[in-house]
């Protein structure tokens, strides 16, 4: 992440440098006022999803949600323990409903989970990784959000395409890390 | 249809906390409190990404890499507007959200261009930003394949999603 952003900066620096020096500045603080009003739109955004999903856990409905997927995560992951399950389903139930800063913490604990201290990613690592950047989302809060601020006639139209084309991917993806890396069937059978 | 979908759920949500005799307020509350210090801990990572985008955007360097690659998305029937946007999803959720508020605010939020950009946007994840923050915190050095599955992926997702706008 730090290597993308320092060539982006230097890139664009050096190209400003050479055609518009006297806009770099400017560029630059425009750029901070824009972040810090989306930030302020988000906390709204936020506020009421996460509110949402206090109440959902209150009322052990996303335990139910992680129980359901319980069954496809063993399937697609093989055996794990039984907290890295927990944190696989939190994180993909999250992500489906669309919070996807809120998946990362379960996300990175499962990441842990599976961690067995070798350099090279295990397959059931990739696989976390592919399946949240293909981003499953049931409901894409955030963009119909920001649709319903932007005017929109019919902010979740988008809904069903949404639906589609993030799953279609996803499936891809697991797929692919299936056919590139087999299941190591002899680790299940020892633990 | 789809428009009955969230408030159903939400709804439904809260008809069930009032069944289990949960305190759907506080809870409510105290979820909702949570969104103030995550987005005051952001806070600097999407000033420091809206910065190098704005930058990479107003030097040109963007326009030159779009002109550079249009024939790709006019051969992928992907609208050239959403070019930039395509790039720099991958990077930075944030940097992906200006985009897409310009392009509502540019093409309208209802055409067919407005519709492509959101579906794009919620369909897809930020491929580099996950894999770093994902693996840093393990003993992984050696990604393996991850990174190519997941650009696969995304560039499947994105024709997809100017395919099925074409229904809205």
């Amino acid at each position: 992440m730090s290597k993308i952003w320092i060539i982006l900066i230097i890139s664009s620096l050096i190209m400003m440098t050479i055609f518009s020096p006297g806009s770099v500045v400017g560029t630059m603080m425009q750029a901070a006022k824009m972040g810090i009003s989306m930030c302020i739109e988000f906390i709204g955004i936020y506020a009421v999803w996460m509110g949402i999903m206090q109440v959902m856990d209150d009322c052990k409905l996303s335990h139910k949600l992680s129980k359901i997927l319980s069954r496809p995560v063993q399937y697609i992951f093989g055996k794990t323990d039984e907290e890295t399950e927990k944190n696989i389903c939190l994180n993909i139930a999250s992500n489906i409903i669309g919070i996807g800063s809120a998946s990362t913490p379960f996300g990175i604990k499962a990441m842990q989970g599976l961690d067995k201290g070798e350099t090279k990613a295990t397959r059931a690592m990739i696989m976390l990784v592919v399946i949240n950047s293909t981003g499953i989302q049931l409901l894409p809060t955030t963009v119909i959000g920001m649709r319903a601020l932007a005017g929109s006639v019919s902010p979740s139209s988008i809904l069903l395409p949404t639906i589609i084309s993030t799953f279609l991917p996803t499936i891809l993806g697991v797929v692919l890390v299936a056919l590139f890396y087999r299941k190591r069937k002899t680790n299940v059978a020892k633990q | 249809m789809a428009d009955l979908f969230i408030p159903i759920f939400i709804a439904f949500v809260m008809i069930f906390a009032m069944i289990k005799g949960v305190d759907a307020y506080s809870a409510f509350v105290k979820g909702a409190k949570g969104a103030l210090p995550l987005m005051a801990s952001l806070m600097p990572f999407i000033i420091a990404m809206f910065v190098a985008v704005e930058l990479f955007r107003n030097s040109g360097l963007s326009g030159y890499l779009c002109n550079f690659l249009s024939p790709v998305f006019k051969v992928l029937h992907i609208p050239v507007e959403l070019c930039e946007l395509t790039l720099i999803r991958p990077f930075s959720s944030n940097a992906a959200y200006v985009l897409l508020k310009d392009i509502y605010a540019k093409f309208g939020v209802d055409s067919y261009v407005g519709n492509c950009a959101s579906v794009i946007v919620g369909s897809s994840d930020t491929i580099f930003y996950i894999s770093s923050i994902y693996f840093s915190s393990t003993s992984v050095k050696k990604t393996m394949l991850t990174i190519p599955i997941a650009l696969v992926c995304n560039v499947f997702c994105t024709i997809i999603a100017c395919f099925c706008c074409r229904f809205i």
